[in-house]
C-alpha cells in the first residue's frame, strides 16, 4: 500500500467527508474509462462507477492494506460492470466467419499479407484509434468482453475465467479466437494507409 | 520433428506468440515460418492486432483526465 493510500483509508474508516471526495475526484475518471469499455454505454457505465464507489465505501474495513486502492477500485468497478453485462444478457453469436480458412491440405485459403505500418505509427493517429474501438465493438460479446478483460484490462487469467464462469481453456480459446476475428476486421485498413 | 501446416501454426499461434509450446514444437514453428511468407504476415498482424488493442486503451486513459462533474457531483451526494 502507497504512504498516500494509508492515509486515506484510515481518513475514510474515520468518516472523513472530505476523504471521500478525494477519492471520487480522483479515481472517478480512470473509473468511468474502465465501465465505459465493458458496458459501451455511458449511462450504464457512469451507473457502474456510482455503484462502485457505493461498494467501495460499504466495503472499506475489508480493504486489505497490502493492496493499491486504484487496484481494489478497480476489481470493484469490473464487478459492477459485469454484473450489469450479465443482466443485459446479450445473445451469445459465434466468429466462425472472422477466421481464417484453409485449404485441404492445410494451406491458407487467401495468403495473408502484411500490414503497411507498425501499431506504434498507427496509434499516433485519433482516427485510427476510433477505428480500432470500433472494430472492437463489432465482436461478438462473450469475444470481445474477453479481449477487453484480458488484453485491455490484463486481469489474470483464473480471475478472468472466475467471473465469466467458464474453464481457463475456454478461456484461452476464446481469446485467441477474439484476437483472429478482430486482425480479420482491421485487415482490410491496415493492408494501406489508414 | 514433425511438419507444421499453415492451420496448424496458426491454430497455436497465441501459445507461439506467449512462449508456452515446448521446445521441438517451437522449433518446427520456427522452421515453417522460415517458409512461409503467409504465416509470416499472418504472425506479425496478429502481434499487431494485440498492440493495437492495448495502445488505444492506454491512449483512452491517457485522454480520460476528467469525468464528467456532474458525476463526480452525483456521487459525493451518494456518500451523504
Amino acid at each position: 500500500m502507497l504512504a498516500d493510500d494509508g492515509y486515506l483509508i484510515e481518513r475514510l474508516r474515520n468518516g472523513d467527508e472530505v476523504a471521500f471526495e478525494e477519492l471520487v475526484e480522483h479515481h472517478a475518471a480512470p473509473l468511468l474509462a474502465v465501465t465505459r469499455r465493458i458496458l459501451r454505454d455511458e449511462e450504464e457505465a457512469r451507473d457502474a462507477v456510482q455503484e462502485t464507489f457505493v461498494a467501495a465505501f460499504r466495503g472499506i474495513g475489508e480493504f486489505n492494506s497490502e493492496s493499491r486502492v486504484s487496484t481494489w477500485l478497480h476489481r470493484i468497478a469490473v464487478n459492477c460492470a459485469l454484473m450489469k453485462l450479465r443482466i443485459r444478457a446479450r445473445r451469445e453469436k459465434d466468429v466462425d466467419a472472422l477466421l481464417p480458412a484453409f485449404e485441404a491440405d492445410g494451406h491458407q485459403q487467401q495468403s495473408s499479407v502484411g500490414w503497411t505500418e507498425t501499431a506504434e505509427e498507427i496509434l499516433q493517429r485519433e482516427q485510427a484509434r476510433a477505428l480500432v474501438r470500433r472494430c472492437i465493438d463489432q465482436l461478438p460479446e462473450p469475444y470481445r468482453i474477453v479481449l477487453v478483460l484480458r488484453d485491455i484490462e490484463q486481469l489474470p487469467a483464473d480471475v478472468v475465467a472466475e467471473k465469466l464462469q467458464i474453464t481457463r481453456d475456454n478461456l484461452k480459446v476464446k481469446l485467441h479466437r477474439a484476437r483472429q476475428a478482430l486482425r480479420t476486421l482491421l485487415d482490410p485498413h491496415m493492408r494501406g494507409a489508414l | 520433428m514433425s511438419h507444421v501446416t499453415c492451420i496448424e501454426l496458426i491454430a497455436f499461434l497465441d501459445s507461439y506468440v506467449d512462449d508456452e509450446l515446448d521446445a521441438e514444437t517451437r522449433v518446427s514453428f520456427d522452421l515453417h515460418l522460415l517458409v512461409c511468407p503467409s504465416c509470416r504476415a499472418y504472425l506479425a498482424s496478429y502481434r499487431e492486432t494485440i498492440e493495437l488493442v492495448r495502445g488505444t486503451a492506454e491512449k483512452e486513459e491517457e485522454l480520460a483526465h476528467d469525468a464528467p462533474p456532474e458525476l463526480i457531483e452525483a456521487m459525493k451526494k451518494v456518500r451523504k
